[in-house]
């Protein structure tokens, strides 16, 4: 049965983009109150399951990361996902008693079946492996799942003119609450923001979530973030007719301004169809 | 644990010979396990070893004393030694994971982790802060995450996670006078003098009516640097004499509670 995900991440297999998955899960923590012993078994475990991508999935060149979450109690289900040729046939044989060197490369699945409470492993359609890891989490709050009829596909955001990009969609507005901001700053850091602008990002990030909570044309919120040397590129979407441009002016403080568009450098809005997309860019320095 | 993957490693092992490799480390193990021979044990131990290290790096993720973990890690190992069964045809790593995974899960339960460990985070993050500011005074301008990690010798992660730490929404209780932002406020409140009050003349007309009249005065003035100077937040907390995570926290609080007055419900369609 396809859940649909609280929230997708989608990343090229790069060693360093692991680090966004483990804050993305931090965030997730947060939102769901999960206990820290549990969040290390699921970074562990999520953190193998990447790792493996990154390694074998693309026999070394980069190629994309699929991270999916569905956070219903009383357990979360992670999806790892590839489109290469597959961590099957590379790790699951990798098993053997063949000098330790083979025993530590192939110590992944093991490690995954050990922390998971459950642990599938299956063939992706076209090419690629999914790994699908559910963890009991005793204490954790659940997540409203996104309504399937409201919208059977995530949101795909537009990510042309961005480069080293990734997305991500992801409902509800609680969870992005607390993911969005961790992962602007993880990516904040990579482009050499200094860290009063780091704290800008955030700011950025938590007024995006709260403005674009009832504009959205689709049950998940939808952002590509491009990140260049020094600066970042957002596109935040889909949006109602009309309200990308709203939620510039609603963010209008009486004495202050559009706080929005005070705390990034450009801002754009892109029409297509009956849905809206906002663009954003900020710069490391102003 | 092992008996549940016993069913499908047998089913693997069969279908591959065993190696030379596999013909002596099963040797060892008869040696010790059957003759006790300790020579045997310790091979054995020396041999996995790098194994019990890869597992402890892969599950402390920075968060426990490296060698602290190792050490558990080395004691998981050593059970899985001597019970694991040769016999069964599946391999001594697919058995000695699960042993050592649950040896370190087990101990982060007993030894309270989950207090030792946020405690540890806390002092990390304490440490991130104060090198910001030396780096701040040392650069003239406010420091990249970079260059803090270079100079506490600290991972890119760790300093992220850091300041996710210092600019938790939830005031980040750094010690006890700032345990909440009333608090904080008032530890800075002297520090601020004429400055403060000249800008409290100018803004008393434009704040009378706007939604900024139910801030504090520093909230206001905090908000009026950033979002009308277009002051940096590292100017702001210079002029303020507090730290730039604080002028954070505050913009962050500020901004929430402006957002909560004036939310209007949004209609949908």
């Amino acid at each position: 049965m396809a859940e649909i995900p609280n929230l997708r991440l989608s990343l090229a297999s790069s060693p360093e983009n692991v680090l966004l998955v483990r804050q993305t899960l931090s965030g997730l923590a947060e939102a769901i109150d999960l206990d820290p012993l549990e969040l290390n078994d699921i970074n562990t475990a999520v953190s193998e399951a990447c790792n493996n991508v990154v390694v074998h999935a693309y026999e070394g060149r980069e190629g994309p990361l699929e991270v999916d979450i569905c956070a219903g109690a009383p357990s979360l289900r992670v999806l790892v996902r590839d489109h290469g040729q597959g961590i099957a046939s590379t790790v699951m044989t990798a098993d053997g008693d063949d000098g330790v060197e083979q025993a530590v490369g192939g110590i992944g699945l093991p490690v995954i079946r050990a922390l998971a409470r459950d642990a599938e492993f299956r063939d992706v359609e076209g090419g690629g492996t999914e790994v699908q890891m559910d963890f009991a989490t005793a204490r954790a709050g659940a997540l409203e799942p996104p309504s399937p009829t409201d919208q059977p596909r995530l949101p795909a955001i537009a990510s042309e003119g961005l480069t080293s990009t990734m997305a991500l969609t992801i409902a509800p507005s609680a969870l992005a609450r607390t993911v969005l901001p961790r992962l602007l700053c993880a990516l904040a850091a990579r482009a050499h923001f200094s860290t009063d602008r780091i704290s800008d990002t955030q700011l950025l990030a938590d007024t995006l979530v709260a403005q674009t909570d009832g504009s959205l044309s689709a049950a998940h919120l939808g952002v590509a973030i491009g990140v260049a040397p020094r600066k970042l590129e957002l596109r935040i979407g889909p949006l109602r007719s009309g309200r990308a441009g709203a939620i510039v002016l609603d963010s209008t403080v009486d004495g202050l301004g559009p706080v929005l568009a005070r705390l990034v450098d450009a801002h754009e809005v892109t029409v297509e169809g009956s849905s809206e997309t906002l663009a954003l860019s900020v710069a490391a320095e102003r | 644990m092992p008996s549940a993957t016993a069913t499908t490693a047998t089913k693997m092992s069969s279908t591959r010979p065993m190696s030379g490799d596999g013909l002596e480390l099963k040797r060892l193990f008869t040696r010790w396990q059957r003759h006790g021979d300790r020579a045997a044990r310790e091979t054995l131990v020396r041999r996995f070893m790098p194994l019990a290290r890869s597992l402890a790096r892969r599950y402390g993720s920075s968060s426990e004393p490296f060698e602290d973990l190792l050490q558990v890690a080395s004691l998981g190992l050593l059970k899985a030694v001597d019970r694991y069964d040769v016999r069964r045809g599946y391999s001594f790593s697919s058995y000695a994971v699960p042993t050592i995974v649950g040896e370190m899960r087990r101990y982060f339960r007993d030894s309270g982790w989950a207090v030792h460990v946020p405690r540890g985070a806390q002092e990390r993050a304490l440490k991130v802060r104060d090198t910001q500011e030396r780096l701040t005074r040392e650069l003239g301008r406010a420091p990249t995450v970079n260059q803090m990690a270079q100079r506490l010798e600290l991972h890119i992660e760790e300093v992220v996670d850091a300041l996710a730490a210092l600019q938790a929404y939830e005031a980040f209780s750094l010690d006890a006078r700032q345990a909440d932002g009333r608090e904080e406020l008032a530890s800075y409140g002297e520090s601020v003098g004429a400055d403060d009050e000249r800008y409290e003349l100018v803004e008393l007309d434009a704040t009378l009516a706007s939604v900024l009249s139910h801030l504090g005065s520093h909230e206001r003035l905090i908000l009026r640097m950033r979002f009308v100077e277009d002051l940096t937040q590292t100017e702001i907390a210079a002029r303020m004499g507090i730290s730039q995570m604080q002028v954070s926290r505050q913009l962050r609080r500020s901004l929430d509670r402006l957002r909560a007055l004036t939310r209007a419900p949004v209609q949908a369609g």
